[in-house]
Order: C-alpha cells, then sequence, then structure tokens
C-alpha cells in the first residue's frame, strides 16, 4: 500500500518536528512525507520528502479555520494516509475542525507516533499527566503531535507540488496580534517555576533568581512572605493558597521551608526540585529533588551549570 | 439637710417618675423580645459578673462601676427621704460611693480616649460622616451618663443640695431608659450564650429527608430587617462602648473592620428606611471577610453583643451571592471534591504516620480514642510532626488510639466560617455516619477548631462523642505520673505559650498547655494578653485560606508580642496558630522557634 | 440571547486510583465538573447577564454526569440537557456530532460556549468540531468575549501573543481559564436546582448512521506519582551538575 502523511503547522519550527514524527508513520504505513504550505511556500520550512504548496486561500496570514478547510479540499481530492498538525493552540484548533469536516477521528497531542499499516497509533498523556494512553485511529486520520516531543527533521531537497484548492472565504477576521509581555508573570501557564522563599535575605538577592529562573526559561514566582508580609515582590507572583496555584513541568523551590499554605499552591507540579540549607525543612517531603545547601551557593552553582550546557 | 420642702417632694417625684419609666421600658422591652427578667436569671447574671470581676478585666471594672453607680444611686434616690432619718444609711452609701465614684472617673476617662480611639479607627474605615456624627452623639450620651452618676455620688457627700441630686438623677434615669434599657435587657437574655455557639439557619438532615423544601431555604440576611430579633436586639444594643474594637485583631492590623462600627452600622441602617436596604451597601465584602472569629469582641463586649452572630449570616449572604474571590471558591470546591480544603487527596492522610506503627480503626477497632488528626497535621509537613509528637505520648503512656487515615474527612469548620452552611452539615453528616458506624466514644484533637466542632456543633446534628484536646490528655498523662519528663530531662529553654482562641476563649482550656510546659522546661513566660484576652494567630474564620487588605499582620503584631517577653520559643497548640506564626518570626527575623506544647514534651521523654 | 454550553463530568484526577499494576481504575472514579468548564458557565451567564436570554447546558455521557449539569443549573443555567452516552465508547468526534445534533434540536444559539479542554483527557477536540459540525464560525483559546450586537470581539490566549478577533453572531467558542472567576454553588443552591428542567436525549438516536467512535485507547499505563524524595549531594557545583542532569532526564528543562 503506498499512500502519504502529510505534515502542516503555521509554525515552521513545528513544521519541522512533526516531520520527524510523520517519518516514524510513514515507514510503519509504507507511505510518503509530504510537507504541505498553504498560501506560499515556505523557503525554510524543513523536513523530509516532498512538498505540497495549497494555492486559493488570500491572505499569507492563515488562520485554523482557512488551514482546515485548504487542506478538507485538499484531502478529499488527494486522499492522504493522515494528515499530521503540530499540537500548538492554532494547530489544535485546525485539527479538529479539519477531522469533522471529513469525518475521520483525530488524535490530539500525541507522541510516540507509529503506524501498523492499517492506522496509526499515538501516546498522550491523561489526568493531567498521571496516566500515559494508547490510542489508536484508523486511516484515514488527523493527530497533532505534541510540541517539543520529536527533534526537527533535517532539510531535504524536495520538489514542490501545486494544487488550487479555489478562494476560502474567513468569517472572522483578524483585528491584531500583541506579544505576551515578557515580563509579566503568569505563572499558570508557566513550565518552569522558579519560586524564592523566607531563605532569600534580602529584596536585592532576589535578582540571582530571577536570572535563574530567566535562564531556565521560566518565571519566578514565591511564597507568601516575601509578597504579602515583607513586599518584596508584587501580589501576582505569590503562589500558594492564598495566592496563585500552579502546575508547571518544574518547580524549583529556592529557600522555602514547605508549609501547606504554599505546598498547597504547587502540589500538582510534575517534578518539584528544591535547595534549603534545612535538612529537615518539610519541602523536601514535597519534592523529587533536594540539595541541602546554602543558596547563595547553590544558585549561583546552578547558572554555571546551565552557562556551561548551552 | 434639706426640710421636706415643697421644692425637694416636687424633685423626689420626679426622681421617682423616672425611676418607674426606667422600670416600666425595661419590662417593656423585655417583653417584646419575651426575654425572662426573672430571679433565677438575674443571679445568674450576678454568678457571671462576678466570674469576669476574677479576671481582672480593666473595661469590666469599669462596666461594673457604672451599672452598680447607676443601681446605688437609684436606691439613694428611692428612699432619699428616708434616709434622714437614718445615718447609718447614709454612711453606708458613701462608703460605697468612693469605690464607685473612682471607677466612674476612670471610667470615663476610657470613654475620652475610646471617643478619640474611635475617630481614628473611623478615618481609617472611611466611615460616612452621617455615622460619624451618631457615633459621637452616642458616645456623648454614655459620657454624660457616666459624669451625671459621678456627680449624684459626690453629691452624696453635700447633704444641702439633696434636691439637685434627684434632679441629677432624674435627668440620668432618662438617658438611662432610653438607652441603656435595651443593652441591660440584652445583658440579662444572652450573657451566658457560650461563644461556641452559631446559628443554624436550617438543617440540612431535614432537606434531605424532604421535610423540609431547599426552595424556602433563606441562608444568610442581605437586608437588616431580615436579622431575628435576637439579632436586632444584639445590634441596636449597643452603646458604643468600644471594648470590642480595642480588642479585635482586624481592627489592630488596619483591616476594613471595626466590630463596634459594623455593629452600629446595622443599627442605623435598620432606623434609616426600615431596614429594607441592601446591607451589602454599607458593610463592605472586606469588612466581613476580616473578621478572624476569635470572639475577642463578644467576649469582651459588656453588655452581650453577639458580633460573630450577625458576620456570619453576612457572610453566608455573600457565599449565597457567589460574591467569592478565587481563594475562598477554591477552598469551598476542594471540600465539594475532596473533602479536604486543600484539594490533597485523602488517601495521603496517613503518611505522617508511616513507620510509626499507628493503628487505624479499619484495622483496630477497638481502641480507647479514636485520634482525629485534622487536615492541617494530615497534609502540612510541618505540622505532621505534632501528629507523630502527639502519638509518641499516647504510646509512651500506653494509651490506646486509633486514626481513620484515608477515610478521615474535614470537619467542616471552614465552611461554616466561611459561611457555607451548606457544605458544612454535609461534612458534618458524613461524619457522624462515619465514626458511629465504627462505634466512637471518645475523640482526641490536635487542632482546636476540629476540637470545638466535634465536641460543641456536632451534638446538634446528632453526633455525640466526648471529645478531648490534646493538652488536656497529655496534661492528665503528666499529673497521672504516665507521662514523666526526668529532670535531666527538662528542656533549658525559655517558652512563651500562645493560646489559640479555639480552645481557650472557646472553650476554656487555660491551664492544660501552662502544665506541660511547668514539666517540660525551665523557664515559662507570660504575654499580657492570654488565656481567655488572647489574642488571634489570624488564620481563624477561615482567613488562612484567603487574603485581606491590612496595614501589618495580625501574626506579626503577635509574633512581636511574644518576642517581647524576651522568651526564645514560643509554644503553640493549635496548627493553624503554628504555621502563622512560624512564618511570622521567618518575617520578623526575630529567630523564634515555634513548636507545640505537645513537641515540647514529646523531646523530653 | 440564547446561549448554548458544554459541560462535561470529568474523571477526577486528583483522586483517581491506580492498581498496582499501573492501571489507573476508572470505574467507580470520582467524577466532577470538569475545571475549565466552570469558566464556560460562567462566561455564559455573565453573557445573559448583560444580554438577557437564556443559558442551556448540554453534556454527554453515564448516569452520572446529570450531577455535573445540576451544578452548571445551580450556578444559574436555565436548563439542562443530556444526552445519554456510554462515555467510554465516546471519543472526541463522537461526541460533538452528538452536542451539535442536541443543539440543532433546540436551538438555534447565539452562542456556543465550551471550555479549552477537558481536564480528564484533554483533547480540545470537542468545540472546535462543534462549531464546524454547527456550521458557525469558530474562535478558541478566548481570554475575552464582548458581544455587540450582531459582532463579537474575541481575544485569543495564543501560546506567546493575544490575537483580536472579529467574529458574526452565532459564533462557536472556547475560553481559557483566565478569562472570569467561575462562582461557587452552594450546596442549598445544588439542591435548588433539581427543579429546573432537565431534557433526556439518546446519543445513539441523536448521532447518524455511520457515526462511529474512531480514536479507541488501546492501554492506559499511570506514571509513577508519588515525590522521589532524592537527596542530591556534593559541593554546590557537583549538586548543581547532578541537579541539571537529573531534570534533563525528566524532561523538564526547557
Amino acid at each position: 500500500m503506498s499512500g502519504e502523511v502529510w505534515v502542516y503547522s503555521e509554525s515552521e519550527a513545528v513544521a519541522s518536528e512533526v516531520a520527524t514524527a510523520a517519518d516514524d508513520v510513514a515507514k510503519g504505513a509504507s507511505a510518503h512525507v509530504r510537507m504541505v504550505d498553504i498560501s506560499s511556500l515556505r523557503p525554510t520550512t524543513r523536513g523530509s520528502g516532498a512538498r505540497l504548496l495549497l494555492k486559493g486561500p488570500p491572505s499569507p496570514e492563515v488562520s485554523p479555520a482557512v488551514a482546515a478547510e485548504a487542506l478538507a479540499r485538499a484531502a478529499r481530492e488527494l486522499a492522504p494516509l493522515a494528515i499530521l498538525l503540530g499540537a500548538t493552540r492554532d494547530g489544535r484548533e485546525a485539527a479538529s475542525r479539519l477531522a469533522a469536516k471529513l469525518g475521520v477521528g483525530c488524535m490530539a497531542e500525541v507522541a510516540g507516533l507509529a503506524s501498523d499499516g492499517q492506522g496509526m497509533t499515538g501516546e498522550r498523556d491523561v489526568f493531567a499527566g498521571k496516566v500515559v494512553a494508547k490510542v489508536r485511529c484508523r486511516f484515514p486520520a488527523v493527530a497533532t503531535v505534541k510540541v517539543g516531543a520529536y527533534p526537527r527533521a533535517v532539510a531535504q531537497p524536495a520538489d514542490a507540488q501545486e494544487k488550487d484548492v479555489g478562494p476560502i472565504p474567513d468569517q472572522t477576521k483578524t483585528l491584531g496580534r500583541e506579544k505576551k509581555q515578557a515580563g509579566s508573570v503568569d505563572l499558570r501557564s508557566a513550565k518552569v517555576i522558579v519560586s524564592a522563599g523566607r531563605g532569600v535575605k534580602k529584596k536585592e538577592d532576589l535578582a540571582i533568581l530571577a536570572e535563574l529562573a530567566t535562564a531556565m526559561r521560566g518565571a519566578l514566582g514565591c511564597s507568601r512572605p516575601l509578597s504579602s508580609d515583607l513586599g518584596w515582590l508584587p501580589e501576582e507572583h505569590h503562589i500558594g493558597l492564598t495566592g496563585v496555584t500552579v502546575k508547571p513541568d518544574l518547580y524549583l523551590a529556592v529557600g522555602i521551608s514547605g508549609q501547606l499554605q504554599h505546598v498547597a499552591g504547587m502540589k500538582d507540579s510534575k517534578i518539584v526540585a528544591s535547595i534549603n540549607t534545612d535538612k529537615d525543612a518539610p519541602i523536601f517531603q514535597a519534592s523529587d529533588y533536594g540539595i541541602v545547601g546554602d543558596l547563595y551557593q547553590v544558585v549561583p552553582a546552578l547558572r554555571r551549570a546551565l552557562a556551561a550546557r548551552r | 439637710m434639706a426640710g421636706l420642702d415643697i421644692g425637694y417632694l416636687a424633685a423626689y417625684a420626679i426622681s421617682l417618675a423616672s425611676v418607674v419609666v426606667v422600670a416600666f421600658v425595661t419590662l417593656s422591652l423585655a417583653r417584646k423580645w419575651s426575654i425572662s427578667l426573672g430571679p433565677g436569671r438575674v443571679a445568674g447574671l450576678g454568678r457571671d459578673e462576678a466570674r469576669r470581676l476574677r479576671t481582672g478585666d480593666a473595661v469590666f471594672l469599669m462596666h461594673l462601676s457604672i451599672a452598680l453607680g447607676v443601681g446605688v444611686t437609684i436606691v439613694d434616690a428611692v428612699i432619699a427621704p428616708a434616709m434622714a432619718g437614718v445615718p447609718l444609711l447614709l454612711d453606708l452609701f458613701r462608703a460605697a460611693s468612693v469605690p464607685l465614684i473612682v471607677g466612674l472617673v476612670v471610667a470615663f476617662g476610657w470613654r475620652v480616649q475610646r471617643y478619640y480611639q474611635s475617630r481614628r479607627v473611623g478615618r481609617g474605615l472611611g466611615v460616612p460622616g452621617g455615622f460619624a456624627s451618631a457615633s459621637t452623639a452616642l458616645q456623648l450620651v454614655l459620657m454624660a451618663a457616666i459624669a451625671l452618676t459621678t456627680s449624684e455620688l459626690v453629691l452624696l457627700w453635700v447633704p444641702t443640695l439633696g434636691w439637685a441630686d434627684l434632679i441629677l438623677d432624674a435627668v440620668r434615669n432618662a438617658l438611662v431608659a432610653a438607652y441603656y434599657a435595651r443593652p441591660s435587657v440584652n445583658l440579662i437574655a444572652k450573657f451566658d450564650r457560650p461563644l461556641n455557639s452559631v446559628s443554624t439557619p436550617f438543617n440540612l438532615a431535614d432537606v434531605i429527608a424532604g421535610k423540609t423544601d431547599p426552595g424556602a431555604i433563606r441562608a444568610g440576611v442581605g437586608k437588616v430587617s431580615e436579622f431575628s430579633p435576637d439579632q436586632s436586639l444584639s445590634f441596636d444594643s449597643c452603646v458604643e462602648i468600644g471594648a470590642c474594637e480595642a480588642s479585635c485583631p482586624a481592627t489592630a492590623a488596619g483591616r476594613p473592620l471595626s466590630p463596634r462600627v459594623l455593629v452600629r452600622k446595622l443599627s442605623l441602617l435598620s432606623r434609616a428606611d426600615g431596614g429594607g436596604s441592601d446591607v451589602l451597601t454599607s458593610v463592605g465584602e472586606d469588612e466581613l471577610w476580616s473578621c478572624t472569629s476569635c470572639g475577642a469582641c463578644v467576649a469582651s463586649c459588656p453588655v452581650s453583643v453577639k458580633h460573630l452572630d450577625l458576620i456570619y449570616d453576612l457572610r453566608r449572604e455573600l457565599v449565597s451571592k457567589g460574591r467569592l474571590d478565587r481563594e475562598k471558591s477554591a477552598m469551598l470546591a476542594n471540600l465539594a471534591q475532596s473533602q479536604n480544603p486543600y484539594g490533597f487527596k485523602n488517601a495521603a492522610r496517613a503518611s505522617w504516620a508511616e513507620g510509626m506503627d499507628v493503628d487505624t480503626l479499619q484495622s483496630n477497632p477497638k481502641t480507647e480514642y479514636l485520634y482525629w488528626v485534622g487536615c492541617v497535621s494530615s497534609f502540612d509537613q510541618r505540622a505532621q510532626r505534632v501528629a507523630r509528637a502527639l502519638s509518641k505520648i499516647l504510646k509512651h503512656a500506653g494509651v490506646s488510639f486509633a486514626i481513620l487515615g484515608a477515610e478521615e474527612m474535614c470537619v467542616g469548620d471552614p465552611a461554616r466560617r466561611l459561611g457555607e452552611e451548606g457544605r458544612y452539615q454535609e461534612l458534618v453528616l458524613q461524619n457522624i455516619e462515619k465514626l458511629n458506624s465504627y462505634g466512637v466514644k471518645k475523640i482526641l484533637a490536635t487542632c482546636p477548631h476540629c476540637f470545638n466542632a466535634l465536641k460543641n456543633e456536632y451534638p446538634q446534628f446528632g453526633g455525640k462523642f466526648e471529645v478531648v484536646y490534646h493538652t488536656q490528655l497529655i496534661s492528665d498523662l503528666i499529673r497521672e505520673g504516665k507521662v514523666s519528663v526526668p529532670p535531666d530531662k527538662v528542656q533549658r529553654i525559655s517558652v512563651t505559650l500562645h493560646d489559640a482562641c479555639y480552645a481557650s476563649r472557646y472553650n476554656n482550656i487555660f491551664e492544660p498547655p501552662r502544665e506541660m510546659l511547668e514539666a517540660s522546661v525551665d523557664d515559662v513566660r507570660e504575654m499580657g494578653r492570654r488565656k481567655e484576652k488572647t489574642f488571634c494567630c489570624g488564620a481563624g474564620g477561615s482567613n488562612y485560606w484567603f487574603k485581606v487588605p491590612q496595614q501589618k499582620s495580625i501574626a506579626g503584631i503577635r509574633a512581636e508580642e511574644a518576642a517581647g517577653t524576651g522568651a526564645k520559643t514560643i509554644a503553640t497548640e493549635c496548627p493553624f496558630c503554628l504555621s502563622m506564626l512560624d512564618d511570622a518570626t521567618k518575617v520578623s527575623g526575630s529567630g523564634m522557634d515555634v513548636r507545640d506544647v505537645a513537641e515540647i514534651v514529646a523531646e523530653c521523654i | 440571547m440564547k446561549i448554548a454550553v458544554c459541560v462535561k463530568h470529568a474523571v477526577d484526577e486528583a483522586e483517581l486510583k491506580i492498581d498496582p499494576a499501573g492501571n489507573p481504575l476508572l470505574a467507580g472514579a470520582a467524577g466532577k465538573m470538569s475545571t475549565f468548564d466552570k469558566n464556560a458557565v460562567e462566561e455564559g451567564l455573565r453573557l445573559k447577564a448583560a444580554h438577557q436570554g437564556a443559558v442551556v447546558v448540554f453534556t454527554v455521557g453515564g448516569a452520572e454526569s446529570k450531577k455535573t449539569l445540576k451544578e452548571a443549573l445551580a450556578m444559574g443555567a436555565d436548563r439542562g440537557v443530556m444526552v445519554v452516552s456510554d462515555p467510554t465508547a465516546l471519543d472526541a468526534l463522537r461526541t460533538a456530532t452528538m452536542l451539535a445534533a442536541a443543539m440543532k434540536k433546540s436551538g438555534p444559539f447565539d452562542v456556543v460556549i465550551c471550555s479549552e479542554g477537558a481536564s480528564d483527557t484533554y483533547t480540545g477536540e470537542v468545540p472546535p468540531m462543534v462549531g464546524e459540525l454547527l456550521g458557525v464560525p469558530y474562535v478558541g483559546y478566548a481570554r475575552k468575549i464582548a458581544v455587540e450586537g450582531k459582532t463579537a470581539r474575541i481575544e485569543r490566549s495564543l501560546e506567546d501573543s493575544v490575537e483580536s478577533v472579529e467574529a458574526p453572531v452565532p459564533f462557536a467558542t472556547s475560553v481559557v481559564s483566565e478569562i472570569n472567576e467561575p462562582r461557587y454553588p452552594t450546596l442549598i443552591q445544588i439542591m435548588q436546582a433539581s427543579k429546573k428542567p432537565i431534557e433526556e436525549l439518546s446519543g445513539e438516536e441523536l448521532a447518524p448512521a455511520g457515526s462511529r467512535t474512531w480514536v479507541e485507547v488501546l492501554s492506559m499505563s499511570s506514571q509513577p506519582t508519588a515525590r522521589k524524595h532524592v537527596m542530591i549531594d556534593g559541593s554546590p557545583d557537583e549538586a548543581a551538575a547532578k541537579l541539571l542532569d537529573a531534570l534533563s532526564k525528566e524532561g523538564v528543562l526547557k
């Protein structure tokens, strides 16, 4: 059986990750991978195999609605086995609509993709990451691929086939797009949080934790005394019962003793690491990794070690 | 001595009439609220006043000077004509007048100071001008009544002005009839109502059984007119003595609450338009959330105004209207979903007991005590050490106990104090069913909030258990010699005890934690505010779960007071106090150690 | 304004038990209204408060889903529609098909609100599929919705940007949690809401012929959830290096 596995993402970087996943599916299904572009060919898109340019939608800015319709029109004609998108917010929206248009199944945010020839399987996190579900969907199928789960594919020379899918009106109008402010704290959606506690001796010392947070591409949080009592950080940094509740992938508690007040606000973090001078500090009971040590020595050491790795 | 001239007789008649008016007004108020003024109540009040006298409460001494001053001068006026012939009687009255005059002068001084204090609090709260002037007027009336009574007592020493004494008496009695009959009646009705009693707007068991239509339930009060007569008597009895405000931790922390202002606002509102307007337009949400339910206001009020009773009903209204921020709704949602206010998994409740060989009721239902661990000691890694310390002591003393483990749930207190009565009763009913299914008779608690609910509130819902606080049991074990600290194990540390409101003020447990400290450390120091006058840690009334705007932290004020004793350790008896004061000492940098009394004892055995 | 809100009676992941072999015990697992669905109901109620009209809540699932429907009614929704279907045989497309069919029966609606994803399975696919199947414009991940006349302005919260979008009414949307603070219904309000009407529909009858479960779950296995309590020793530099090694092995270092 010979067929195609299509790859599309509005983000070029994500598209090259999805391409790697598509290779795995294509291998199992004896299919070819085809990178899809809509409206205009994106020269930097990396990925293996052939390319397909869907022409018709007017704007270079392709909304999820337009992407879904363009892909659906092309798929009805060219009948690929599978269409893989990146599990970005836009990608998930486009994939779901595409699946509904085609009347086929859609696997959401999967990793570990494979194919048995008749369909594809993938693994996804459910129940807040406590459980991994292995799911399967018969071909033809749509899926979104977990961002960051695959390395980017190496660019390969490819011919670009063009396909006119006709004009696609967008019922909605994009008025503008603004970058979320880099400095703003959105602890609730942060993937990495470095959090400061009373072990920090003075306000100025928070700078070394802020730098560590930046180096780890995370946000800076704190326990109640630092925001509510000492006012060293604004309230929006305060993690705990009386502050925000967070669930990052990595929570690094620095100089935090680990009272319930605080732990209740971060208990759902995937991995918790902590640094405290007191080996009996309760925070170690709530941690996966603990370092008994002076934050004024360990934090700079972490910065050096991070710098050495990057 | 003035002769029985016409002028004197007229003054006597006026004075006598004023006494009749006072009596009439008092009796009709009592009839209106169906309050017994019988000798039993009055004698009971007398005993209660004597009890309070023994606590040496300054505000109470002043209050007593006023009450006795009024009483003595009324009797003096009534028997004035007869006194002329009995010099001994006059001497008696003169002798009594001296301490009363001193008390009244001090009371007047306190009033003046409270007046300026109340103006300052009023400015801080931004009370409207109308409120400030009404407040000033009432305080001036109080000062006038004190001044008149003092003058009357002074005039006892000036025989030629007997008629003037009678006229002053009549004027003062008019003020008493207009302003003090109501608080007196309120006092007689409520002096013995325990601080731990909470009104119950509905009975969930009846709703579940179909006896009550849930649609007919009104939990909370939105208009002043919806307050019960008992409650309106409460707020109408306030004469701005200001004892509540002086003892309130929320006011002290600069939170937007003064119990005096709140109660007076309700009173003025009830008169403004018949009580038909929305209370929440005059009373702020944070004003209501500021209360830690520590009960200092209720306990200090000389005329038995029950502030908490009003605050709970107004909070219930906020909850019914969904006026909750994220923290408060998250706490309630956690209680609904996980049966604990933190959203932790109940399966982990017994993790503190790992390796300690602690039985669960499932494995050993025949134990003497059920140890009700409580959510904080179950989930807070720090407070878990208290549970371990208690277990160590109990095992050492050979006391048989077990825990519920994963089957334990929240006692319900945070829901009730926040104003979600339904969720509270749901937890109560579920807990009672479970406890009864295991045939539990005796319960031991380390959290005074759990203790208070189990002991004082559960019986109303059919849960009848013998409930013991850990300090009571441990101090008993020490007294019985089952726990003894060898002299070389006595800790050479200086400790000051922070009484937990719900153990001390709510349940009169004062000596047990002190006995524990006396037995285990060599230097125990006392803070000024202790026992029934303890100062809150700031966590009660569900305040542990949310934030209220404030100028300083309540725990910070208390930690400072503790540091003032020069002690190096604060001993607590409640896991919430432990957590709050632990934070506060870290913030202040005082370096004080905070430990539960059970931990201190456990270290010595 | 007629507003439809979709809610799911989700597995309470916090109380989910795992058997010794690592399999989640889904049968009899505690359920709750999916976390973000509360934001969806709240947003529906806010739109109703601003524009009058009615909020109708829809759910698909087994009998226990009624609990979640009642919670939404207790929050203030006017009536509920319960599509009865075996929850173990529902994938996103099948769920969306039933929801869209139920909405067509009791519609048309001006606004259809879902949440960004269910707190248990979190596919986030049902909302766009419902929009697609109803044939209305769909704008997902809303953090702000303002409707004026026949136009809605919606702020979409994307990974690192906020997009402002204009959509004509009727439209469908999904909300993110930052859009509002959902109200808490009291226990008594939940009991009072039992008087509000709930219409029951059969999912099998609603789903058109040929519709089936597309995505099947082959197996589930759990990750260890207990904290590992690994203490790292050594000099600060050694400890830092060991910690980073461990964290990158966990895949949490970005």
